[in-house]
């Protein structure tokens, strides 16, 4: 039978307890032709160093927990296949979070932006005694699902400019869902999210580099939904001289 | 600086935005039938002779047009200019790099109030 072809993977390692910085190990092992880049580093996780440590979890694309750095770009590693790369291929943990192990980032900090914005439907309750049913037409439901298709797995976090500068920047994927339930006609809650997202760090520190869209492996256009949040906080704001706000 | 920044940030992202519309858009168009067609002959040139013009900028609607043609672009562009300082990293001297050029777009505003006035 033919020897299986093989490829290098460079892994970056780090181990808080011993490790002052990051280190890179690398693995040659056989690989299979139709192997995501998970595949290969399952493989070496099972069959040469167990003490490797990386997150996955469904291996098709939903949970969000697999993304890293794959030569240099933030990919979704149960959705990229390891043959669109040579015969060295660098993972490393995703930029702009800090490193709990190996290729595990930390996750507080992302949760803690998510709670922020409010990510229900507020009034839901309150508003179905004094409404009725709701009600939502397939053009209502088109205004925010696809916002709605995000998976968490913060490869936009990891391709911001912004993110990266300004640490405490709401950024896309908040930013997203917050918008997603802005736009919801069952929700209630615009202008109390429209406070938030006009503080520090909020919707206008985004330059607009679009990076999020490009690195995004669910087809969510989060610079996209941080523009129209733009929009509609300068109507708000607008509005505001107008109408002044009840409190 | 930043706090009073971050408290006009929605009226001067939409300065900004009017800024990019006109400046993608109106000033190219603009600038492509001035520029080109007319001195090369390929539209006639009497429409925009200085009568004409003149006519046309200082009825009131054309002095609004080019109060917007002449202000908006500069806040786009201070805009656009602190938010690349930001992307270099400037976050902690971001209060006086956007202070000082949106000083200069509202300089440039003012001017251009005063002319698109005296027009
Ligand atoms: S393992 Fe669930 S998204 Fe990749």
């Amino acid at each position: 039978m033919a020897e299986k072809p093989t490829k290098t993977i460079v892994v970056t390692r780090f181990d808080p307890d011993v490790d002052e910085v990051p280190k890179t190990q690398e693995y040659t092992i056989p690989v299979e032709d139709d192997w995501k880049v998970l595949d290969a580093l399952n493989y070496i996780k099972d069959e040469v160093d167990p003490s490797l440590s990386h997150r996955w979890s469904c291996r098709m694309a939903v949970c969000g927990s697999c993304g890293m750095t794959v030569n240099g770009e933030p990919k979704l590693t149960c959705k990229q296949s390891l043959a669109d790369y040579g015969d060295r291929v660098e993972i490393a943990p995703l930029a702009n979070f800090p490193v709990v192990r190996d290729l595990v980032v930390e996750l507080e900090g992302f949760m803690d932006k998510f709670k922020k914005v409010k990510p229900w439907i507020v009034e839901a309750k309150e508003a179905a005694v004094v409404e009725g049913t709701n009600r939502q037409s397939h053009e209502e439901l088109m205004d925010f699902k696809q916002f709605s298709m995000c998976i968490n797995c913060m490869l936009c976090y990891s391709a911001c400019p912004v993110v990266s500068n300004e640490p405490d920047f709401l950024g896309p994927a908040a930013i997203a869902l917050g918008h997603r339930y802005n736009q919801d006609n069952r929700d209630h809650g615009d202008a109390e999210r429209n406070e938030i997202f006009r503080e520090d760090g909020g919707v206008f520190s985004c330059s607009y580099a679009n990076e999020c869209a490009e690195v995004c492996p669910k087809g969510v256009d989060p610079s996209g939904a941080i523009q129209q949040a733009k929009l509609n906080n300068v109507v708000d704001w607008a509005k505001g001289f107008v109408v002044p706000r009840g409190k | 600086m930043r706090t009073l920044m971050l408290k006009l940030e929605p009226i001067i992202w939409g300065l900004f935005g009017g800024g990019m519309f006109i400046g993608a858009l109106v000033l190219p168009a603009w600038l492509l039938v001035v520029g080109v067609l007319a001195p090369t002959g390929i539209i006639s040139a009497t429409p925009l002779d200085f009568d004409h013009i003149y006519g046309l900028a200082s009825h009131p609607i054309g002095r609004l047009v080019f109060l917007a043609a002449a202000a908006l672009p500069l806040w786009a562009g201070a805009h656009q200019l602190r938010h690349i300082f930001l992307d270099f990293g400037g976050l902690s001297r971001d209060g006086l790099v956007g202070g000082v050029l949106y000083a200069i777009a509202l300089v440039g505003s003012v001017l251009a109030v005063v002319a698109a006035v005296n027009l």
